[in-house]
């Protein structure tokens, strides 16, 4: 037990900032929430792990900051109208989880968490998110999805698939979609790729279809508690109203809400299946010899860790074996990665809010990725894919945005895919 | 403790002076909004800060917050500041000595932006560096290109080269490199009234930055130590060393945690030791016998760093708390100890021969070497400090609560016996206020030899809970009672503190004698304004009679328990 363990424990979203007490005033100002971890530190010029201090450079933007504005407004040092800026510090945070990594494994405190709690009580208060938020916020209340799309089109991208209807019939698996995958025709191929690999493997899969809601991921980490609440509950009656066993899931924040979020509820039932990544479900049917890569994919990539997909949930090896599995990829890591990867700029709202600082951040990874030597960033999150691939058009470069699937599917034999 | 609803309100810059400001570093990097000023306010281990939130005293709050990018900007920030008399303080992280107490509106210059490693020079061996650089981002780019800046101290990322230039600096393999302060070739510094000094050889234009004396009187030597109050570095050339290690440090083998599992017992999984480096622990039966045995070691000639690590192993090397404190109860790792780090900086054959010199003078003197015979669990336990006392990481986790007080004084290494009986007197006579405190009375105090052993840092802390105000006030009188320890015994300057401190400065005129009243005449001479943190290395005259009474009582009580006259 560690000494902030010790404390009455709670679920994650039933705190507030007084359970925060003593880690915020605690806070050592060591600074490691905004730096690499030191001794995996290779070079000056990719030290830092906090995206917005390393755009802002003024301390509110990072962890530490984070944690002393929350120690001001605890303790009534001052109110909100006192400092309208803070919402800004608050949401240009990627909720990448670094700052909490390093904290947690140094000074045993919560950065991130008291961010995230932070943002609920300014959205209790009536003063968060930002705008750009509430709109997200209302398309999900109104079409269970955070893209204003009609719930008929939830499906779309199966059209040509061959994928059971849970609600026809039944499957062993589940494969939950995602908003973003569903609704975006450019990654749509994701989806298509993941039911076509796991059909071939021979896993008997199946979709809600129409049916399936957003995961509530987005509202979670924007603060919206009592949205976030309903989803969790909705999604859990749902899902455990299919019977099956085994989830499974492309999209990290997803991944991160079934898996890790929910159980942080209060209030509300246990989902009864188990949540995979698919990089863990392509991992095991790697393993289990249900998938081989006859082809050859002569390609030099490089592996970009979604950070709620690594850092949050630790999937960092089950995605580069199966990299590693496939014949002629050259797997080469940049300087950041696993629990000190940089994030892509896309996560906690910030793409939606603040795009120019999202895209940045990309632009910064991109440069790492290009430094490793790679020709292509392969990764596995809608969010990274699309914030990363937007900034490498417009830097117009030639190096590729792959998803994991992508790189699988070449590596297939086309009578089998 | 004030009502706790009540608000804090900072004060602000004049429109004229916020304006000025703006049109050095533009729109973007000047800032005055509440919740940025909050930021820069409640430093790290400074006690007094907390105190200072916790009665919601408003003076801890700077006016605004400028960040410079290049010795321009800073020269351009200075002379407005000089122009109003707007007192500034030079901001890094907010570790210790950044605190603006002064009562009128005050300048935070913070460096984030100068963050540039400007040069290593491989053939001559240094690097120079903008003010922001810290230890872990010099030591990777150097040990890429085999060499080494001698180590790390306390906090890899924390810590910066330039700020380390305002007080002594020193890091876990002091033996052989010695101190930051004997590694220092040059510095361009922006002095507090706005003019540029380059010290060194830098100073003759194009004549190379090679050499730490430049014409005339030593320069360096005059700012170092001074806690920013004689001017702001804004370039600072370091020395390198030899490196034999890897180009990076490796995977620790237990791999990579997650958020999720960060806690799991696998991935506080010990590093194996570096290549061409080897620790060796060596256990004593008393304090004696290891001072005895530190002194030989490092009068010898071997080894590249010599350490006791006191209580800091509990810290270091527990997983948790819980274990931290049992390990202290049940004294898990030895009163008395060191280690020796050893290194093959010259052939393959050094650790060998070294290794052989360091058993022969345990032999000689006493001792047992921690081994696979001899209480091994103990060393496997110890072998977080494989990469900490080579890239200071702070081994698993620091399983402490707030750090607020430290003795932190240098001296002969037998005065570590007077650090220990007197540091257990204080916790007689006070009471502890949690049990890790009793690292340096029951355990031996964490004990640096440096420089080759001609003298020694001893170091023992308090740590009371930050929400406490009380636990952090009994902390901080522990630090006045240790000023006044350290000045009876003649300890020695703290490193840290105690003559580079107010109101330590003045209220200890035996350190010197009378070194506050030079370091006044001083004052007045690079900083005729008073604008350069004003009071935080030497009180103006002026100053001093301003100080707060109470504070003056306290000090001198503390002088009483010790014997020692009232100051007034």
């Amino acid at each position: 037990m560690t000494y902030y363990e010790s404390k009455p424990h709670k679920k994650f979203f039933e705190k507030t900032l007084e359970d925060y007490r003593d880690s915020i005033w605690g806070c050592a100002r060591c600074n490691w929430c905004q730096n690499h971890w030191g001794w995996n530190v290779k070079s000056a010029e990719y030290s830092e792990i906090c995206p917005a201090f390393h755009e802002f450079r003024i301390f509110p933007y990072s962890g530490m900051g984070k944690m002393h504005i929350a120690r001001a407004l605890l303790e009534g040092d001052f109110d909100y109208e006192d400092a309208p800026e803070i919402l800004k510090f608050l949401y240009t945070c990627t909720t990448c989880g670094a700052c909490e990594m390093n904290c947690q494994r140094l000074q045993d405190k919560e950065p991130l968490q008291v961010n995230e709690t932070l943002r609920a009580q300014l959205i209790k208060d009536g003063i968060g998110p930002m705008p750009e938020h509430k709109v997200l916020i209302k398309s999900v209340k109104n079409y269970d999805n955070p893209w204003m799309q009609p719930r008929t089109q939830r499906d779309r991208w199966a059209r040509k698939i061959n994928i059971k209807n849970i609600e026809k019939e039944p499957a062993e698996t589940l494969f939950f979609v995602g908003c973003t995958v569903a609704f975006d025709n450019t990654q749509w191929h994701v989806a298509q790729n993941t039911a076509t690999i796991m059909t071939q493997a021979g896993v008997d899969l199946g979709m809600l279809g129409k049916k399936e809601i957003c995961c509530g991921s987005p509202i979670a980490r924007i603060g919206d508690r009592d949205t976030f609440f309903d989803l969790a509950k909705r999604n859990i009656d749902l899902l455990n109203a299919t019977g099956v066993k085994e989830i499974v899931t492309f999209c990290p924040g997803c991944f991160k809400a079934l898996s890790h979020d929910y159980c942080e509820v209060p209030d509300v039932p246990k989902l009864n299946a188990t949540v995979y990544h698919t990089s863990q479900y392509f991992d095991r049917l790697i393993k289990e010899g249900k998938l081989t890569f006859p082809n050859d994919v002569s390609k030099r990539v490089t592996w970009h860790d979604p950070c709620h997909m690594g850092r949050h949930c630790g999937i960092y090896d089950e995605p580069r074996r199966v990299l590693e599995a496939i014949s002629g990829i050259d797997l080469v890591e940049m300087e950041r990665i696993k629990d000190q990867s940089w994030c892509c700029g896309g996560g906690g709202g910030v793409r939606t809010a603040f795009m120019d600082f999202a895209q940045k951040t990309a632009i910064k990874r991109i440069g790492e990725a290009k430094k490793s030597g790679a020709e292509a960033i392969v990764t596995s999150c809608p969010f990274c894919e699309q914030n990363i691939g937007d900034a490498l058009n417009s830097m117009n470069d030639e190096m590729e945005i792959l998803d994991l699937t992508d790189v699988m599917v070449k590596a297939m034999d086309k009578r089998e895919t | 403790m004030s009502d706790s609803k009540q608000k804090v309100i900072q004060k602000k810059l004049p429109r004229e002076v916020y304006r000025a400001l703006k049109n050095v570093v533009g729109e973007k990097w000047i800032h005055e909004s509440r919740s940025v000023v909050e930021t820069y306010s409640k430093l790290s281990i400074e006690g007094a800060s907390f105190v200072k939130k916790h009665e919601k005293d408003p003076h801890v709050l700077p006016a605004c917050v400028v960040l410079p990018a290049t010795t321009d900007d800073v020269q351009a920030i200075v002379k407005i500041c000089n122009r109003y008399s707007v007192p500034f303080v030079p901001f890094t992280n907010g570790q210790v000595f950044c605190n603006p107490t002064t009562q009128d509106p005050t300048l935070i210059i913070h460096f984030s932006r100068m963050n540039r490693i400007i040069k290593v020079d491989t053939q001559n061996m240094s690097a120079t560096l903008e003010p922001y650089v810290d230890y872990a981002q010099l030591q990777a780019e150097a040990m890429k290109r085999g060499l080494w800046n001698g180590g790390t101290p306390l906090a890899t990322t924390v810590c910066k080269m330039a700020s380390q230039f305002a007080f002594a600096g020193l890091w876990q393999t002091d033996l052989k490199y010695g101190l930051l302060n004997r590694n220092i070739i040059s510095v361009k510094m922006v002095l507090p009234d706005g003019e540029i000094l380059s010290t060194g050889s830098r100073c003759i234009p194009k004549a190379g930055d090679f050499w730490e004396y430049g014409p005339g009187p030593d320069l360096m030597g005059l700012q170092r130590s001074g806690l920013g109050t004689n001017g702001i570095v804004t370039e600072i050339t370091v020395k390198l060393h030899a490196w034999v290690g890897d180009e990076a440090l490796p995977e620790i083998p237990g791999g990579r945690p997650s958020l999720k599992h960060v806690h799991d017992a696998k991935y506080d999984s010990p590093p194996e030791p570096l290549k061409n480096h080897k620790l060796l622990w060596i256990e004593f039966e008393d304090l004696d016998t290891q001072l005895k045995a530190m002194r030989e070691i490092a009068h010898s000639g071997v080894a590249i760093g010599l350490n006791a690590t006191g209580v800091y192993s509990a810290f270091y090397c527990s997983q948790t708390q819980e274990m931290t404190v049992q390990r202290c109860k049940e004294h898990f790792f030895p009163d008395w100890n060191c280690y020796v780090i050893l290194a093959n900086t010259t052939s393959d054959q050094q650790i060998p021969y070294e290794e052989k010199v360091v058993r022969q003078i345990i032999d000689e003197v006493g001792g047992t070497f921690l081994s696979e015979d001899y209480k091994p669990e103990v060393l496997e336990a110890l072998q977080p400090w494989n990469y900490d006392c080579i890239r200071h990481v702070h081994g698993y986790r620091m399983n402490r609560k707030f750090y607020a007080n430290a003795w932190l004084p240098v001296g002969p290494l037998e005065e570590a016996k007077t650090v220990s009986r007197e540091w257990k007197k204080a916790l007689d006579m006070f009471g502890e206020i949690d049990i890790t405190d009793r690292g340096g009375a029951d355990d031996t105090p964490f004990v640096y030899a440096l420089q080759r052993g001609h003298f020694c840092l001893f170091e023992t802390d308090n740590y009371p809970d930050p929400v406490l105000p009380d636990e952090i006030k009994k902390a901080q009188g522990y630090g006045l009672y240790g000023a006044a320890v350290v000045t009876k015994y003649d300890l020695g300057p703290q490193l840290m503190a105690f003559v580079n401190v107010e109101p330590f400065t003045t209220m200890f005129p035996e350190a010197g004698p009378n070194a506050h009243l030079f370091m006044r005449k001083l004052r007045k001479v690079f900083d005729p304004n008073s604008v350069a943190a004003p009071g935080r290395q030497v009180f103006t005259e002026e100053e001093w009679q301003q100080f707060p009474q109470e504070v003056k009582s306290a000090v001198n009580k503390m002088r009483e328990l010790n014997g020692m006259e009232p100051v007034t």
